[in-house]
This record gives C-alpha cells, sequence and structure tokens, in this order.
C-alpha cells in the first residue's frame, strides 16, 4: 500500500485496503480465487503485446491473436477483462452480448466491478510511483449466490438499479445512472463506490482542488477513454 | 457538463470545447497541468508524469498535485463502469447538452456510433 508520506487521506487509504479484502472472498457468482485472479488479469492485461496490437489498430475486431495472461481463468473471461482494462472506448453491444452470452450478466456485472476497483487502485499506486499492491490470499469457498438486486431496463446494456428520478442540485438526478449501472449485483456497486468514494463527489468535494479542476480532470480522463456517459 | 455547471455556479464561464481539443483554455486555474497529469495516467505515461508531477507540485503544491491523480485514478475505473454496461446519458444530461455535446465531439463516442465503426 501507499507510502506513509504520501498526501493521501486514511479513508482512501483504508477503503483501498478494504476492497483488496473484499476483492479476495467468494462473490455472487465467483469464488474469491477466480475474483483475485481477474485482477492478475488486469494486470496482465497492461503488458499484453496483443491487447497493445489491438488497440493501435482501426478496430479491434481487425487483429486477431492470444492473450498474455497468468492466469486459468477461462478465455472469454481474459478476452473480457483485457479488453475493458486495455480498450474500453470501443465496447460495443456485440461485443457484451457475445461475453454475458457465455457467462450470463450477473457474473459480468460482478467482473465489471472487480476489474475496474482494481483500475482504480492500482493507477493510483503507479501515477505515485508506488509497487502495486500485494493481493491478499483467495479465502475458500463456492460463490454466494446472493440475490440480484430490484432493477429495471432503462436502454443500458444491463438491467439497472430501480431508482426515483428526483433531480438533486447537480443538474443530475439524485441517483444517476452511473450509481445504477451494476444495480443487478448489489455487492458489485458496494465494492466499486465504496472504493469510488474517497476520490470524488459530485459537489463539495473533500479534496485540495476545487470542483471545476477535479470537473476537468474528470472530463479529460472521460473524453481519453472515449466514455460517451 | 458538470464543468460547465461548476462554472455556472462560480459565476464563471469555463470553455467546455478544452475537454477534447488541446489547443483551447478551460479557463480553469491550473488547467493545463491538470489536464497533462490526467492523459500521462491514464494513459500510463509514467516517466512523463514524474516530470509533470514535479512542476505541478511547484506550481500548485503537493496537495493539490496529488489530489489531481486522486481524481484521475477514480475516473479511469468509472469510465470503464459506464463503457461497459452501455448505460444511457441521465434524461435531464440527455436533453439539455445536446448541442454542447455534438460541439465537443462526445457524439463520436456514442454506443450506437461505436457499433457501426467496430463491430
Amino acid at each position: 500500500m501507499y507510502a506513509d508520506t504520501l498526501p493521501l487521506s486514511d479513508e482512501l487509504r483504508e477503503a483501498h485496503d478494504r476492497a483488496l479484502k473484499k476483492i479476495v472472498r467468494p462473490g455472487p457468482s465467483w469464488t474469491g480465487a477466480e475474483r483475485r485472479a481477474m485482477v492478475e488479469s488486469a494486470r496482465s492485461a497492461t503488458n499484453c503485446s496483443y491487447c497493445a496490437a489491438r488497440k493501435s489498430a482501426l478496430s479491434p475486431s481487425h487483429v486477431s491473436g492470444e492473450h498474455e495472461d497468468a492466469t486459468d481463468l477461462p478465455a472469454v473471461v481474459v478476452d473480457a477483462i483485457h479488453r475493458i482494462r486495455t480498450d474500453p472506448g470501443r465496447l460495443t453491444r456485440s461485443w457484451f452480448d457475445e461475453v454475458t452470452a457465455a457467462i450470463g450478466q450477473p457474473a459480468y456485472v460482478e467482473l465489471v466491478s472487480v476489474v475496474n476497483t482494481s483500475v482504480i487502485i492500482d493507477t493510483l499506486h503507479s501515477a505515485l510511483d508506488q509497487p502495486l499492491p500485494s493481493l491478499p490470499e483467495a479465502e475458500p469457498g463456492d460463490p454466494t449466490q446472493a440475490a440480484t438486486g430490484d432493477v429495471v431496463d432503462a436502454g443500458a446494456w444491463v438491467p439497472i438499479t430501480r431508482a426515483a428520478r428526483d433531480m438533486a442540485d447537480t443538474g443530475l438526478p439524485a441517483v444517476p445512472n452511473i450509481l445504477r449501472a451494476m444495480g443487478l449485483v448489489p455487492e458489485a456497486v458496494a465494492l466499486f463506490f465504496s472504493t469510488f468514494r474517497p476520490h470524488y463527489s459530485l459537489k463539495d468535494i473533500k479534496l485540495s482542488i476545487s470542483q471545476a479542476q477535479a470537473e476537468l480532470v474528470a472530463s479529460r480522463v472521460s473524453a481519453w477513454n472515449e466514455c460517451f456517459y | 457538463m458538470l464543468l460547465r455547471a461548476s462554472g455556472e455556479k462560480e459565476g464563471l464561464d469555463y470553455n467546455v470545447t478544452a475537454i477534447t481539443d488541446r489547443s483551447k483554455e478551460s479557463g480553469v486555474a491550473h488547467g493545463e497541468l491538470l489536464t497533462a497529469l490526467a492523459e500521462q495516467t491514464v494513459g500510463g505515461d509514467w516517466s512523463a508524469l514524474r516530470g509533470t508531477l514535479e512542476t505541478a507540485k511547484a506550481a500548485m503544491g503537493g496537495q493539490q498535485a496529488v489530489d489531481v491523480l486522486v481524481v484521475a485514478s477514480a475516473f479511469n475505473g468509472i469510465t470503464r463502469v459506464a463503457d461497459a454496461t452501455g448505460i444511457p446519458l441521465d434524461e435531464n444530461t440527455a436533453a439539455t447538452t445536446g448541442s454542447l455535446r455534438e460541439s465537443v465531439g462526445l457524439n463520436d463516442f456514442a454506443y450506437e456510433v461505436k457499433s457501426a465503426r467496430f463491430d
């Protein structure tokens, strides 16, 4: 984890520590070992030659090859993780349909949460020139098969959390779609947003930079990743 | 869109076209440094980031420079959640930002545009 001398809040440090411990526990659709392997796979993706070639191609479908990946996760899972990690701006509905036909939507949503929680943690470590944190040993046990959330078809690729559409003073709904996106799997929402929350808020941001500065950074990252939302 | 909202709240008119056009000035304090830090963080350009971070620490202070990375790393994750789940814009955003999204070039990132280009 982070050096004590870095000016990071205790809340952020503790959130990242808790997230890694949660990742290695069994989730609704995956074992702790599989969830831990997802993070290892996401880390492999950043050095994967096939991903690099695909990223530089005009279309990801123009390149074929094999991922460099140290895990024994199924090929479709490895490909999904590598695509989300290295080329998120070119994911398409038909790609999503292929992946979820193989693993199911709840398992996919859980994967999205685990991988992107690790993206936040690993990105900040690398940006601060810190070694990536070691992953705890996976906890034993079968997937919990926890119930799915109360969701609705709102035009996303996945059903999202049912929520009132009351507006907040931010100009967004009180529960914007990004908070609803992983609502099919409540544990996925909790894992990701408990990690995200110490980094940013829609108003009255608890950082030393202004809200406008945070929004400029957020907007530039979104544009860089070619994110529509 | 939230950048524009921040400007309205502060009584300032930020230039949101700077989000996608590096030749434009956003009007946000230290905007050029913020943009460079954001890009180098999500682009994984760690050696360039080392230098930019030192420049930013001198210009803004160490805490602020690090907090830029805190925000950038969070959005490196959350944009992937949005992209991987295909969530639509919130209704109010869709209704009120059409011309802005067009002028900034964000409509090029729409899911149907990506499907036409990459499937």
